[in-house]
């Protein structure tokens, strides 16, 4: 079979075993003649070379998707360890193994044996044989809205992101997702809006993320400050140490690329705009902490680049704390006034903020979008703050997978996570509509959503932000 | 600088001998446990501070000195005294 049909069947094999175990119907197969859609479909793997359990029709039983560090001669040690033997690379996604299991446990286990290897394993499951669902089931896992699997990007880790395309993986519920491949046949993003991802900083050399940096243009001058002096800001800001905006920390990177990890550049994963500019603007030190003098610093900067011609549309805050700041409340409505919005992320203390505010997302300011987080099956992850006065709207925020720092990638959990799927798709629309107000783009960030039952009482806006819907679909 | 568990352990014994004016030797270890805290503060944040809200692996340590318990929390970042007097604090970032 050729490269590209092996594809197609793979993934065609892939979103059988999804839909199959969200209806429970799964069991390994009788015969071999059962499958009625293509015989290829039911072999995502090759048959094992191995004797292994005196039985020669039996697949691998386990699919290993390794962490992208973990090298393949590792991966066979690894197994070896285990009494396994890999059967195969599959080499379409990278670090994706078929594991034999060599001692007769079944399928189940060894899957769950190498789930809990989580530092070098991102998921392991059975490579269940599957009932072929009749053809007209293949058309549901087709979306009714007419996205093609080839609009899909080729970024090896996209089927990772469950956040952008819930097609049910690693026990998700499909479409409990922020809808972004239907926005995407309207855009992409675009190179002329600037997000601030206001943290850490953000690894600017990132391979996934340097296509998408700012940099000060060159009739921008150099940074001056009246009090703190010039400040090279070539690649961004830093309001600590040495100046450099580049993230030590891990965490900005990871919300950089939620945003915009450049799309479709068969590299790592697509951000939510496959184009766009991110200007790190850094006052988190390498613990991921920092104060509120240099936050308002930092936002102080966007607002002057702003005045100075910088495009600067939406600032990203992933952090926050209970202590409340005037000062930096009122550089956020300053930062307002110059079309800027301001998306934080409501906090991780499973707590109300009607009650127990937490800013600066508790600000009730008209540039300021409160966000929750929710869980790959459509709920409110546990640690997420929440308050049907004072949090706006709920997004993808648990396990999900971005850029982190040294070129790599890794899953994260908060708020943090989730608060850049709602500034990403602020900055989705105005690429579409670059002279759209902020309090009318808040509005529409905040009119768009899937209304979820489970929300109810709990958010301004009970439900998760759907980027389709927010660009018109 | 950069923890280990146990470095956090040693640095947090240390730490509490020298506010509590004892040697470190009466310094008991109850336990050190894995733990996920809910920010980069590892919920124990200091006045005026700012912390990403994701969630952060690192380790509780109860210790006990004089027949009464005290908590820190660290990663490989920061150690930190919980509620100390009233205020959490930081030991080393």
């Amino acid at each position: 079979m050729n490269r590209q049909n092996f594809i197609i069947h793979l993934a065609i094999a892939v979103v059988l075993v999804i839909m199959a175990a969200a209806a429970g119907q799964m069991r390994h197969w009788q015969k071999e003649g059962s499958l009625t859609v293509d015989h290829a479909v039911k072999r995502s793997t090759p048959k094992p070379t191995a004797a292994v359990r005196g039985a020669a029709d039996r697949e691998p039983e386990v699919l290993v998707k390794f962490r992208r560090e973990v090298s393949f001669d590792d991966i066979k040690k690894i197994a070896a360890k285990n009494n396994d033997n890999v059967e195969d690379e599959i080499e379409s996604v990278d670090k994706l193994v078929a594991i034999d299991d060599m001692d007769g446990q079944s399928a189940e286990a060894v899957a769950e044996q190498y789930s809990k290897m989580s530092n070098l394993v991102l998921y392991a499951e059975p490579n269940l044989e599957i009932e072929a669902s009749p053809l007209e089931d293949l058309k549901t896992v087709t979306p009714k809205d007419n996205v093609n699997p080839a609009d899909q990007p080729n970024d090896p880790m996209f089927s990772d992101q469950w956040a952008l395309n819930n097609t049910g993986q690693n026990g998700g519920k499909r479409k409990a997702d922020i809808d972004v491949l239907k926005a995407w046949q309207k855009t992409k993003g675009s190179r002329k809006v600037v997000v601030a991802v206001l943290d850490s900083g953000v690894d600017y050399t990132h391979p996934d993320l340097a296509a998408n940096m700012w940099t000060r243009p060159d009739n921008i001058p150099v940074y001056k400050d009246d009090e703190l002096g010039t400040i090279p800001d070539l690649h961004g800001f830093s309001a600590v140490d040495d100046r450099d905006p580049m993230d030590d920390n891990g965490h900005g990177t990871h919300c950089a690329g939620v945003i915009g990890a450049e799309g479709n550049n068969d590299e790592g994963i697509a951000g939510i705009n496959w184009e766009v500019e991110i200007m790190p603007l850094k006052f988190l030190g390498r613990g991921g902490f920092g104060t509120t003098k240099d936050a308002i610093e930092a936002i102080n900067y966007a607002i002057e680049r702003k005045r100075a011609g910088v495009n600067i549309r939406v600032i990203n805050a992933s952090w926050g704390s209970t202590t409340y700041s005037k000062a930096l409340e009122d550089v956020i409505r300053a930062a307002g006034d110059e079309g800027i919005l301001f998306v934080a992320a409501a906090g991780n203390d499973g707590s109300s903020n009607d009650s127990r505010p937490h800013y600066p997302s508790s600000y009730n300011l008209p540039n300021v979008i409160s966000v929750a987080a929710l869980d790959r099956v459509d709920l409110m992850a546990t640690f997420s703050n929440f308050g049907v006065k004072s949090v706006h709207v709920a997004a993808p925020g648990k396990d999900i997978v971005s850029t982190w720092l040294n070129g790599e990638y890794r899953e994260a959990s908060g708020t943090s996570m989730a608060t850049p799927q709602v500034a990403g798709i602020a900055a989705l629309v105005l690429a579409q509509d670059p002279k759209m107000s902020v309090q009318k783009l808040r509005q529409k960030l905040l009119s768009s959503v899937d209304l979820l039952d489970t929300l109810t009482g709990k958010l301004e806006n009970a439900g998760r932000i759907n980027a389709s819907k927010v660009l018109g679909n | 600088m950069s923890f280990s568990k146990e470095s956090a352990v040693t640095r947090a014994k240390t730490d509490l001998a020298e506010r509590l004016g004892i040697d470190a030797s009466s310094v008991k270890l109850l336990s050190a446990e894995d733990k996920d805290f809910p920010n980069s503060s590892l919920g124990a944040p200091v006045d005026d501070e700012m912390s990403a809200q994701m969630i952060s692996s690192g380790w509780k340590i109860m210790l006990d000195a004089n027949g009464k318990n005290y908590e820190y929390r660290a990663d490989k970042y920061q150690l930190r005294l919980l509620n100390f007097k009233g205020a959490n604090i930081i030991v080393t970032s």
